[in-house]
């Protein structure tokens, strides 16, 4: 490295800058920014702006010439001012207004391809805001310092701490401002901007365009994956998750229920679980604060169960298809299969486990939500795999047009529901395609709002006839269930002559209930064999009667050879 | 000829048989029938379900200590000769019995049944019954039993074996009942399934009666 080369840069950079920096103090003199600052110091010196904002005139000198343009004159950066000419009565509409006119003077020296060489964000930024927005006006200090000095959230505070936005490819505006106070008060307030935002450092600023502020949401829950690895890993079995895989974009994301920067710690904010479901499902709302745990709940009682406590906080599940919240109910009851077993059980012993053969088939709301319709509901499941088989895929399965619908396909006799038959049907052409499948049961209320009425102990349904008699009362209504790709169930009518038909004992060989699914025609076999059992006597006692008199005969003459 | 151990169990069984057919009717239609309460029958059911699994093993227990479980085993060494003392049973009671024939089987204490019955009950005491008490244990339980009712493919093929079966033996049982009156009287075989012999009436020449089973009683 000769002493040619540093010569060279160096005069490269004395033309450079030189001319630039020369310009700008064109005419500088401590006398003049003395004059200026003759008035200008006064700290009361303002003017009222046409929108009757007050802006201040007042500048601090000894502050000033501290900053990165101490040396730079005021007439520098305020070229439309001379002595000649002021104090000029200039009409400044706003604030606002006058921040974007003085920055425009900025660009005399920092030129558009300078910023962008060196951080690519900024020209977009510039594009945007006015620069004192994030640089400030009179006591600007060097970035350069700012970068080695400041703490990393500092940093990046110094831009978003203003009211920044960024823009959407759909035109939405997507707030970038922190609330330094809020993320204060947040669950996260040790950690530092960038171990979520991870692309991003003191150094690096990319670029990122987003389709809407949506997909900027949905994209952002990736960034909460890094720390939070078990809720990710509940998250992706849940109903919410197969929604948005579905592309149902309205389905929640993580901050859709933590919010952002401001994201509470579920230990401290015990409304979570129930305050950010009702962001969606608020028509449950007002049900379960009419049952015994919402009442509890609302009298303060905070360990009250939330949506949360039974459907899951993270591998959140519809009730529809899986039998799985009740666990949620026993999360909280632990002993409910012994409590039950009291009175439920089977003699000769109280075995809990009868009362779970219960608990697998009847949902908890089903006996404890009073008064509210119930339903059987059949949902299909591949039997090998033990999962939910799909609409789409059955479809697919099938062949055929698929514009048609699943029901279409399944009620051949187009009457709105299935019977046992397009049960069987269905059943049959799906093991010649290779799929076996069975159609789960079980018992729950009709209406999600009713299931979450759940009432006091002395209200559940205790009285078995309800359900163990045929044509009990809770079996009038069957439907089949069918879930979506996109998480969301497919509610077929089903008639309910399917729990009792000979064609459904294959279909729906893992639901029986004793009384109300057995099968008719059974019966009908059982009467046959009664008389056929009584036949049998009375014939052939009948044939005895009729051949008596040849057995008299006959002992006469054995009587005789004796 | 019945031994006081089987004497038990047979009255035991016929008692137990009867109220599971009675209370299983009434839980399968409790629609039409009206005999108990649902509660009351599942009660009964439940109960004399676990009477009847004991009480198979007192049979089962019986009959392999005295080794005399072979009154049930067909002489598969001779399916000919047995084939054709079948069809003699079965001329027996479809003509023979009108006629005033002898039957062709007398029964002894070592040779109690004749091929008709010797089928039948094999098939009922090593087929049917235990396969109606593991499927009414599985009714009694299913969580319990739940990984095994899963294997015969679910708790409806579970039922289904139960009614098939109770069908079978509510027609079983009445046809039992008139072939046990077809002793040479009418009580002759009830009497001695209490009493434990049967009298010896030669003058009739119909049936059994042999002294060796009397005697083979031992009480």
């Amino acid at each position: 490295m000769g002493t040619k080369k540093f010569i060279s840069v160096f005069l490269f950079i004395s033309f450079m800058i030189l001319p630039v920096y020369v310009s700008a103090s064109k005419g500088v003199s401590a006398e003049d920014n003395k004059l200026c600052l003759a008035c200008h110091s006064d700290k009361t010196l303002n003017k009222k702006l046409m929108n009757k904002e007050i802006l201040s005139l007042s500048v601090n000198g000894a502050e000033f010439s501290s900053s990165v343009h101490g040396k730079v004159s005021c007439t520098g950066c305020h070229p439309d001012i001379a002595m000649d000419n002021h104090p000029q009565s200039k009409i400044i509409r706003s604030r606002k207004d006058f921040a974007f006119s003085v920055s425009r003077h900025c660009s005399n020296c920092h030129t558009a391809s300078q910023l962008d060489k060196r951080q690519p964000i900024h020209k977009a930024l510039a594009a945007k805001g006015p620069c004192i927005e994030c640089h400030g006006s009179h006591y600007i200090k060097s970035v350069a310092i700012g970068k080695v000095d400041v703490k990393e959230n500092t940093y990046c505070l110094i831009c978003h701490r203003n009211k920044i936005n960024m823009s959407m490819k759909n035109g939405e505006a997507l707030s970038v401002f922190i609330d330094e106070a809020a993320v204060a008060n947040s669950a996260h307030a040790k950690l530092q901007c960038t171990q979520c935002h991870s692309e991003f450092s003191k150094t690096q600023h990319p670029v990122r365009s987003f389709g809407s502020r949506r997909a900027y949401s949905i994209a952002a829950a990736e960034l909460c994956l890094t720390c939070h690895k078990e809720a990710a890993k509940l998250y992706a079995s849940s109903v919410h998750i197969e929604q948005l895989k579905g592309g149902n974009t309205k389905a929640p994301a993580c901050t859709d229920c933590h919010g952002d920067h401001a994201i509470a710690s579920v230990k401290k904010d015990k409304a979570i679980g129930v305050v950010s479901c009702n962001k969606c499902h608020s028509d449950m709302n007002a049900s379960y604060e009419a049952s015994m745990h919402g009442k509890a709940r609302l009298k303060g009682n905070e360990k009250a169960p939330s949506c949360a406590s039974c459907h899951n906080a993270h591998n959140v599940e519809s009730a529809k298809m899986t039998t799985k919240i009740k666990d949620g109910c026993l999360r909280c009851h632990k002993d409910a299969a012994k409590v039950h077993s009291k009175w439920l059980y089977n003699p000769p012993i109280k075995l809990s486990s009868f009362a779970k053969a219960h608990f697998d088939a009847v949902s908890c709301a089903a006996c404890h939500s009073p008064g509210a319709e119930r339903a059987i509901y059949l949902s299909l499941y591949d039997r090998r795999t033990g999962k939910p088989l799909t609409e789409e895929e059955i479809l697919k399965t099938l062949g055929g047009p698929e514009t048609e619908g699943l029901m279409a396909r399944i009620d051949q006799n187009a009457n709105g529901s299935i019977d046992p038959k397009e049960m069987w049907g269905l059943f049959a052409q799906l093991i010649k395609k290779g799929v076996i499948t069975t159609f789960t049961g079980n018992m729950d209320v009709q209406k999600a709002t009713e299931a979450h009425m759940i009432g006091s102990k002395a209200e559940g349904v205790k009285d078995c006839d309800k359900c163990h008699k045929p044509d009990a009362e809770l079996f009038q209504n069957v439907f089949v269930v069918v879930k979506k790709a996109d998480g969301k169930p497919t509610v077929l009518k089903a008639d309910k002559g399917v729990l009792n038909s000979i064609y459904t004992i294959l279909p729906v060989s893992k639901f029986y209930a004793l009384g109300s699914s057995s099968v008719e025609l059974l019966d009908i076999l059982f009467i046959v064999a009664l008389l056929g059992g009584i036949a049998v006597p009375i014939g052939h006692l009948s044939l005895r009667v009729i051949t008596s008199p040849l057995r008299a005969l006959r002992r006469m003459g054995k009587g005789g050879k004796k | 000829m019945h031994p006081l151990p089987i004497r038990i169990w047979h009255w035991v069984n016929a008692f137990a048989f009867i109220l599971l057919i009675l209370t299983g009717a009434q839980i399968k239609l409790g629609n039409v029938l009206h005999f108990f309460s649902f509660q009351t029958a599942v009660t009964i059911h439940s109960w004399l379900g676990w009477v009847l699994v004991f009480n198979y093993f007192i049979w089962l227990v019986y009959y392999l200590v005295t080794g005399n479980i072979k009154i049930y085993i067909p002489p598969l060494n001779h399916p000919v000769e047995f084939g054709k003392k079948a069809l003699n049973q079965a001329k027996f009671y479809g003509w023979g019995i009108m006629v005033g024939d002898e039957n062709p089987h007398h029964s002894t204490f070592y040779n109690k049944f004749n091929p008709m019955q010797q089928v039948s009950y094999l098939m009922i005491m090593v087929a049917l019954i235990p396969l109606q008490l593991i499927t009414g244990l599985f009714l009694w339980d299913p969580h319990l039993f739940g990984p095994v009712v899963n294997l015969i493919g679910g708790i409806q093929i579970a039922d289904l074996i139960h009614i098939l079966l109770w069908i079978f033996f509510s027609a079983f049982i009445i046809v039992h009942f008139y072939l046990a009156t077809l002793g040479h009287t009418t009580w002759a075989h009830i009497i001695a399934m209490f009493s434990g012999y049967e009298d010896e009436h030669d003058d009739h020449g119909h049936e059994e009666g042999h002294s060796h089973g009397e005697k083979s009683t031992g009480h």
